[in-house]
């Protein structure tokens, strides 16, 4: 195999920084408007990451647009891991900065739409800072390389194909037009519309412009971040609850279908076994939570208690992670519930995070099967969805998928509590972040945040977050030796 | 524009694959979905996994859209039938690929056309056609007519008595000379020549030039024009039936096949043909039947491999022009290092034919005659496009293309530094695949 084309790999991340420092100027110019002493933060992190993206491009202008497969994987990990180191300077450079850790954590956990924090109080923050946390999350959203391929022309090409297959989530990745800039397009238009229209409706409410359109990015990214201490709960607004779950719903459908829906056809849609399977597991979880909150007597209203289980149940299977109701407090059966929704999270090509409800279908579809061979040995039982059959290699493709899942899971959890967490809180807090919610358990959750972790934890689970959002394989791939071998 | 394709077996994925490169809405269905995996992975294209005469899987590709609809699955039926399908649906244009001469003849071309299909193409009578273009340039390695014949590219191996060896470029080609040498391929690699460059012998020279000029290429390249008047073949195959009835009256065709059966029945459909039942791998049949006396020879059997071996033996028996069928297109590179004169494949033909009629729709594609490494292509100069900004030796050309000769007004004529493009000239470029992406830059 040739060797690596180190030189594209540089443009790449070159071009991509300029790009990062143009979408910096919305933050910069939000700043100026409030004036609370952060614009020169952001001057400054924008001087910074166009003249290191500037000269690289310049500097590997020439280099030849191939990109293969190893190529890609690079450009991919890379070009997340410099987005992150360049996104984190205004946080550098804010007054009353934080540290390279907490600075590194924190735009990560923004980029993949996690939605961890570890700032204690958020509404301290200047509204420059607060603009640049949700802004990282409607950028990550749908994906970086997928916001490259839409509006650059240069990687409407084979090359930019590969990379986008090595971004986007879930097993198989529908094309919605032949051209892959095209594709791009069309996923961007429903995810800019969907959030322009989160954002009017928001505005209607009780929220000021600021904090609405804030809270439209992270929903529709299913990121997290909120301009508020108490997240959701500060406006104490039915409304605000009901909008921002309907559309976290949506966010957690697979944008390739609701494309399809807007253009007229809606049967697909619904009839697509996997939104199925999430609006049943949904509304299952939360009678679940309904009934055991009415049994355990912490019911109020019985609007209130369905609207706030809901509403909880949405934000963590999607991976958004709000504070709506306080799982923790309610006790550990119910947490449990929740652990287990972070597991699996919502649709393959949404903007949600965890191991996707498509990959649990097939797996729970194959364990079915394997039961029926214990009795019928010679059966020939290819798992089917949609109707169609699924081959044997990408079953174990997914059988490999979950057990690195775990293996990451259990990897992470070693770590923090060797830092001195409690086993609630170090198996909460990376299930939280290989999944990308945001809310862990015990001190990390809802109503917690990661502050307190130690340096190494909080890298730990920077890193993990950066393994969830790119669906494992595609940074892990790169500590194999025969990724590097010339061979 | 938007083209689907239907089949996915070489043709389709090759022209599906070079399309895809271009800026074309490519949807390639097929049946198998195996097939389709690798290329919806690695390629900016669309698969539907569907099979092409359903209208359910048309409904999907939004065959409505489509301005050209191509059939290449492997039986002309299915191909006529879901070109019939495609453009009742309200596909532009259609194209399926037959495998019967018959259906080519103009009196059919109104039941074509009334079935809704606009286009065929035949491979085995363009594989036929280009035997027969290379049995009248014995002397040539390849032969492209472009723009109605207008230029010509030719390629010729150059050997020891060839007048412009170890001569650098600028001492060959004087400021009014009308030829243009654009590519060497010199062992393993192509070059683009500049002035200081140097023939050498064993060189595969492309030159490009005007009709009236190939003598004078000729002589330089120390050729003479052998007249081919007996040529042997081998292998039955309709190629084989195609080039019988193509060949001139003074050509003597004596054809070898193993089969007996299929013996008899090209006996009854080629009068003219002496028909020899046997192994065309036996050298001493080939002997007896007279090798030694045949002006060229043609292998065409469905094994690649026998006809590159069959060829190479022939020209150990002196047979001076020896063409072979090679239909796996891994081999070709492999082959043309050979000693082996002309390759033939049905796929590359059938391919850079459908490119031809992209061309003739939509000016802005390029056509390209695909020699292992480098690219010949043919593309029309648009207004205002970079390449009209000023003269060619002022233009600044990278070194891994070069500008080979330009159509005007329907007048070939070679390029030189002072030739000065004209918007909707047809140009003819050559570049190495490393320059693939600088060419969109100068013509758009």
């Amino acid at each position: 195999m040739a060797k690596i084309n180190v030189r594209v790999i540089l443009k790449f991340i070159g071009m991509l920084l300029c790009l990062e420092a143009i979408l910096m100027l919305a933050p910069y110019i939000v700043a100026l408007i409030y004036g609370e002493g952060d614009a020169m933060a952001f001057l400054l992190s924008i001087g910074i990451t166009a003249i290191t993206g500037g000269a690289l491009f310049y500097f590997f202008r020439n280099a030849r647009n191939e990109v293969g497969k190893r190529e890609s994987y690079l450009i991919v990990t890379s070009i997340w891991l410099f987005f992150t180191l360049f996104g984190m300077l205004p946080f550098c450079f804010m007054p009353n900065s934080l540290s390279v850790a907490d600075a590194f954590f924190e735009t990560v956990s923004g980029l993949t739409t996690t939605g961890a924090s570890i700032i204690p109080n958020v509404e301290a923050l200047p509204h420059g800072i607060l603009f640049w946390r949700s802004f990282t999350h409607l950028i990550g959203g749908m994906g970086i390389i997928l916001l490259t391929v839409a509006i650059l022309p240069m990687l409407n090409h084979q090359g930019g194909l590969i990379l986008f297959n090595s971004e986007v989530t879930g097993i198989s990745h529908e094309k919605l037009k032949p051209k892959i800039g095209e594709t791009s397009k069309k996923l961007w238009y429903v995810y800019i519309s969907l959030t322009a229209i989160l954002c009017l409706l928001l505005c209607v409410g009780p929220m000021k412009p600021f904090d609405a359109i804030c809270h439209a990015f992270s929903t529709m990214a299913t990121g997290g971040f909120s301009t508020k201490q108490a997240s959701l709960n500060h406006w104490h607004s039915a409304y605000i609850d009901y909008v921002i779950t309907i559309f976290t719903f949506v966010a957690g459908i697979n944008f390739a279908l609701v494309y399809r829906a807007v253009t007229g056809d809606v049967k697909r849609l619904f009839s697509n076994e996997e939104t199925k399977w999430y609006t049943v597991i949904v509304v299952g979880a939360t009678v679940v939570v309904v009934a055991g909150l009415y049994v355990t007597g912490q019911n109020s209203s019985f609007e209130e208690t369905v609207r706030v289980s809901l509403a909880q149940v949405v934000t963590v299977i999607t991976s958004t992670g709000y504070t709506v109701g306080d799982y923790v407090a309610w006790g550990p059966f119910f947490t449990t519930i929740f652990l287990l929704l972070m597991f699996f999270g919502a649709c393959a090509g949404s903007t949600c995070g965890g191991a996707k409800i498509d990959r649990l279908v097939v797996l729970a579809k194959n364990t079915r099967n394997e039961f029926y061979r214990v009795i019928h040995p010679n059966a020939i039982l290819p798992v089917r969805v949609n109707g169609k059959a699924i081959s044997h290699e990408v079953v174990s493709k997914i059988l490999a998928f979950i057990l690195v899942y775990v293996m990451v899971l259990i990897a992470g959890s070693i770590v923090l509590t060797a830092l001195g967490l409690s086993i609630e809180e170090a198996f909460g807090s990376t299930l939280s972040c290989l999944s990308n919610i945001g809310p862990g358990a015990g001190a990390t959750g809802p109503v917690g945040n990661y502050a307190f972790i130690p340096d190494i934890g909080k890298w730990t689970l920077s890193f993990i977050m950066l393994i969830g959002r790119l669906e494992l394989f595609t940074v892990l791939i790169l500590f194999t030796s025969y990724f590097w071998k010339n061979s | 524009m938007k083209i689907i394709i239907a089949g996915a077996g070489e043709v389709g994925t090759h022209l599906a694959k070079l399309l895809s490169r271009e800026e074309q809405d490519i949807i390639l269905i097929d049946n198998d979905e195996e097939k389709l995996r690798e290329l919806d992975a690695n390629y900016n294209l669309m698969t539907i996994v569907g099979n092409p005469t359903a209208f359910m899987t048309l409904k999907q590709a939004k065959v409505h859209q489509a301005d050209l609809f191509i059939a290449v699955m492997p039986f002309e039926t299915r191909n006529i039938m879901a070109c019939t399908m495609a453009s009742k649906l309200g596909a532009k244009k259609t194209l399926a690929r037959v495998d019967n001469y018959e259906y080519l003849l103009p009196e059919n071309k109104a039941f074509f056309d009334s079935l809704g299909v606009n286009e065929l193409i035949y491979p085995e009578k363009l594989a036929a056609e280009e035997v027969i273009t290379a049995l009248r340039h014995t002397w040539t390695r390849n032969w492209f007519e472009l723009c109605n014949g207008e230029l010509i590219v030719l390629s010729v191996k150059l050997h020891d008595n060839a007048k412009i060896l170890n001569k650098k470029l600028y001492e060959v080609t004087t400021a009014d000379s009308q030829f243009h040498i654009a590519a060497i391929k010199r062992i393993h690699e192509t070059i683009i020549p500049r002035g200081n460059d140097e023939i050498k012998v064993g060189d595969i020279a492309y030159f490009t030039t005007t009709p009236n000029h190939i003598g004078e290429i000729r002589q330089l390249a120390g050729e003479s024009e052998a007249e081919i008047h007996k040529i042997m073949i081998m292998g039955g195959s309709r190629i084989a039936i195609r080039i019988s009835s193509y060949a001139p009256d003074d050509m003597d065709i004596k054809l070898i096949e193993c089969d007996r059966q299929k013996s008899y029945k090209l006996a009854e459909r080629m009068h003219d043909v002496i028909i020899i039942q046997g192994d065309g791998r036996n050298v001493d049949l080939l002997k007896e039947e007279g090798i030694r006396d045949m002006d060229a020879f043609i292998a065409l059997t469905d094994s690649s491999e026998t006809n590159i071996l069959a060829c190479l033996t022939a020209k150990e028996l002196g047979v001076q022009k020896t063409i072979a069928e090679v239909e796996n297109l891994q081999f070709i590179s492999t082959a043309e290092r050979l000693n082996i004169g002309n390759i033939i494949n049905k796929k590359l033909l059938a391919a850079s034919r459908i490119f031809q009629l992209l061309l003739d729709e939509d000016s802005s594609n390029a056509k390209c005659l695909a020699l292992s490494d480098a690219e010949v292509m043919e593309l029309v100069a648009k207004e205002n496009s970079k390449i009209t900004k000023a003269p060619v030796k002022d233009l600044k050309l990278p070194s891994d293309l070069t500008i080979g000769g330009l159509v005007r007004n329907g007048h070939g004529m070679v390029v030189t530094g002072n030739t000065w493009i004209q918007p909707n000239d047809h140009v003819v470029i050559f570049c190495l695949d490393t320059a693939l992406h600088k060419i969109d830059k100068l013509f758009n």
